[in-house]
């Protein structure tokens, strides 16, 4: 008797859990505009789509208003970097004093072999080069990954002396 | 010849060369398969005859029940899927011998017997029917095998379900508790 | 008074317009022919209509859009499917049993169609209209195994022997008790034919004037057919997280897309089935009362006209099977069986004796 009672008990209990795991689904299924969490991506990319400020998109080098840059060509980044993503290509010039100096040339990044590990930006020690949170980077051609960073025209941004920093 | 005519034909030798297919099919599955639409020509046959309830039965019972657990024995073996090997050629002949005294016998027998039509008039297969039949004990009523079967089917259940039974005493190891938990 | 045009009248006028062009042979035969193509093409619509239900509502249920590109509110995305399906190829494996992997698809395909004849569309609108329809169609559907046995064993692949076993064991199972809850049904109504089953109900549906054995009989059957079409929380014979896709593993194009149609138009069957015996088919809701409120609400009832209810209940319930699917999760091989075996099977038993007690007793409404 016990054990038809317990069975019984069994059904019933089923039928109840089964049956708010069918509400829950409901309350999904008739509220769909409240709780949807899906990004409509290509629509909203100018409106509403948000990117976390600390995705790792890929490696830029920011330049301010004067076209300068604060990368001093050390190459450091480029040993940082475990994939070999990373080209300096420097160049000599000379100074108005007559100095000779190494400069950026052409600071070339293969984004194709990128992992965004963030080593190139902890190794830098100039704090020239930031990541971004950009994400629409794919592209038809392999080849087409291969970016030059600093701007046409751009130089060294000088460091302040001393006495200006002190001013 | 008017269409029923034809058609009995038409499913009449379907019946016949599915039935030979079956028999001389090498691979065991597609001789099950065969069978299976041997077994659907002669529900259609019971079609064509206006007796739909016997052939609604045929398709449950031949095709629904019995193919399908040939099937399934046939998966459960080994090598379903390979040729059987040649037969034996003495058994052949013999085979062949016992079959075709067989079909000479029974077609003396039905050759020989006075088929006179039943007069009884047809029963409508209605739920109300079946049900009067299942259960008559007059002349023409089902009650006995009815309950000769019910027997049999019991006895099966109960058989089926000892069989099934776990044994207490035996106790489980700890491991198996852990599998089967 | 609106005279509304019947499906009858409409049948008449085709045949009498045929019989006025040819002999009535010909007209026997062609209206064969246009009765088949028709349920066909409806069936088709359904379809394509359901395939588009189920992406919206798993989509819905789980916070998501569903198909949207496609088309306003992505109702082409079938379509493309469709065309994505045709072109590509039909390949059959090498070590495969090259005619029964061909002729698979194509029989399982016919046995679900061939279950369409007894169904009563609307009013007098029933290809084959026998006193056995619902007996028929427990036939017909105990059938469907044999094409994912075939299936499976042809494909000479583990993965699909294993899935049509599997989907077998689970359907020779669950037809005990769909069958048993049919019986059921069958005992209230007094008879086995899909016309006179609807009739039954013209003052009221099954499930409110059956009782309590009519509504379990109902549950259990939705159950035991969601089980019986292989659908999840069942679909244990195409489980992917284990047997990669089941009986239909190495089947690719339209092979694989016969086997697609021939699950949604088994649900489309058993849930027409379902609300024949319960929910009164094309019959409009009624009430078994004699007041003349409820007399004026039955009249009113009528003026729905009967393919907005055949309709409207078959997608009901095709509604409730695939809110199970995308409710639960899907079963281990041993809870199925213990589910049929346990647990729905006595209780359908035990209903079928209760409801035997009520019919005896004119308990029922
Ligand atoms: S993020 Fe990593 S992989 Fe990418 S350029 Fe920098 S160091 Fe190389
Ligand atoms: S980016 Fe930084 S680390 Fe790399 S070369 Fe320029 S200054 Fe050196």
């Amino acid at each position: 008797m016990k054990s038809l009672f317990n069975y019984i008990k069994e059904v019933v209990y089923a039928f109840v859990s089964l049956a708010k795991g069918l509400l829950l689904t409901l309350r999904y299924f008739v509220t769909i505009r409240k709780v949807n969490i899906t990004e409509e991506y290509p629509n909203n990319r100018t409106t509403t789509i948000s990117v976390k400020e600390r995705f790792y998109g890929e490696v830029v080098l920011p330049h301010d208003e004067n076209n300068e840059h604060k990368c001093t060509a050390c190459t450091l980044c480029q040993i940082a970097c475990p994939n070999n993503s990373i080209q300096i290509i420097s160049k000599q010039i000379e100074t108005e004093d007559g100095k000779k100096k190494r400069v950026l040339d052409k600071w070339v990044y293969h984004l194709d072999s990128c992992t965004f590990c963030y080593q190139c930006i902890d190794a830098c020690p100039q704090d020239a080069i930031e990541m971004k949170n950009s994400f629409e980077l794919s592209v038809y051609d392999r080849t087409k990954l291969i970016y030059q960073l600093n701007r046409p025209g751009s130089k060294l941004k000088e460091k302040p002396t001393v006495k200006e920093q002190q001013s | 010849m008017n269409a029923s005519t034809v058609i009995f034909y038409v499913l009449g030798s379907l019946v016949l060369i599915f039935g030979a297919m079956t028999v001389f099919s090498q691979k065991i599955f597609r001789a099950a398969v065969y069978l299976l639409f041997s077994l659907i020509s002669v529900a259609g046959l019971y079609l064509l005859w206006d007796m739909d309830f016997i052939a609604a039965l045929q398709i449950i019972i031949y095709v629904g029940g019995i193919v399908v657990l040939i099937i399934f024995s046939i998966f459960l073996t080994q090598r379903s899927g390979e040729k059987l090997p040649p037969p034996i050629k003495k058994r052949l002949v013999w085979s062949g011998i016992l079959t075709i005294s067989g079909l000479g016998l029974t077609s003396w027998i039905v050759y020989n017997y006075l088929f006179s039509a039943s007069t009884l008039p047809g029963v409508e297969p209605t739920v109300h029917n079946i049900g009067e039949q299942m259960l008559s004990y007059s002349k023409y009523g089902y009650v006995f095998p009815f309950e000769v079967i019910n027997i049999l089917l019991l006895a099966a259940l109960v058989g089926s379900i000892v069989i099934a039974m776990k044994k207490k005493e035996i106790k489980p190891t700890d491991e198996t508790t852990h599998i089967t938990k | 008074m609106i005279s509304m045009i019947e499906f009858t009248d409409i049948t008449a006028w085709i045949h009498s317009l045929l019989l006025s062009v040819m002999t009535p042979t010909w007209t026997y035969i062609v209206e064969l022919a246009l009765s088949g193509v028709t349920a066909l093409v409806v069936l088709l619509v359904c379809v394509i209509i359901m395939v588009y239900m189920e992406r919206k509502v798993a989509g819905f249920m789980q916070l998501r859009w569903g198909p949207n590109r496609v088309g306003p509110y992505g109702i082409f995305q079938v379509i493309a499917d469709v065309i994505k399906l045709l072109l590509k190829e039909s390949f059959s494996p090498n070590r495969a049993d090259k005619v029964m992997f061909n002729i698979a698809p194509a029989l399982a395909l016919c046995v679900s169609l061939m279950a369409l004849a007894p169904i009563s569309w609307a009013p007098g609108l029933t290809m084959w209209d026998t006193n056995i329809g619902i007996l028929f169609i427990t036939a017909i559907s105990s059938m469907g195994v044999i094409g994912i046995l075939m299936a499976g064993w042809s494909s000479n692949n583990k993965y699909s022997l294993i899935g049509a076993m599997r989907s077998g064991a689970q359907i020779v199972s669950y037809e005990l008790s769909a069958g048993l809850s049919i019986v059921t049904a069958v005992a209230l109504a007094g008879t086995l034919s899909t016309n006179g089953i609807i009739q039954s109900q013209a003052d009221g549906w099954w499930i409110l004037k059956g009782q309590i054995p009519a509504i379990i009989a109902f549950l259990i059957y939705v159950i035991a057919s969601t089980a019986e079409c292989n659908r999840a929380p069942f679909d244990l014979a195409e489980a992917e997280s284990e047997l990669t896709a089941g009986y239909h593993t190495e089947y690719a194009g339209m092979q694989f897309g016969i086997f697609y149609l021939n699950e949604y138009i088994n649900m489309a069957i058993v849930s027409i089935i379902a609300s024949t015996l319960f929910l009164g088919g094309w019959m409009p809701f009624h009430l078994p009362f004699d007041y003349p409120v409820v007399h004026v609400f039955n009249h009113i009832m009528d003026f729905i006209p009967t393919w907005m209810w055949f309709f409207g209940k078959m997608f009901l319930i095709i509604f409730f099977m695939m809110w199970f699917r995308w409710t639960f999760p899907r079963l281990r091989i041993d809870q199925l069986l213990k589910l049929e075996w346990k647990y729905l099977l006595p209780i359908s038993i035990v209903n079928l004796l209760f409801a035997a007690v009520i019919i005896v007793l004119h308990w029922h409404l």
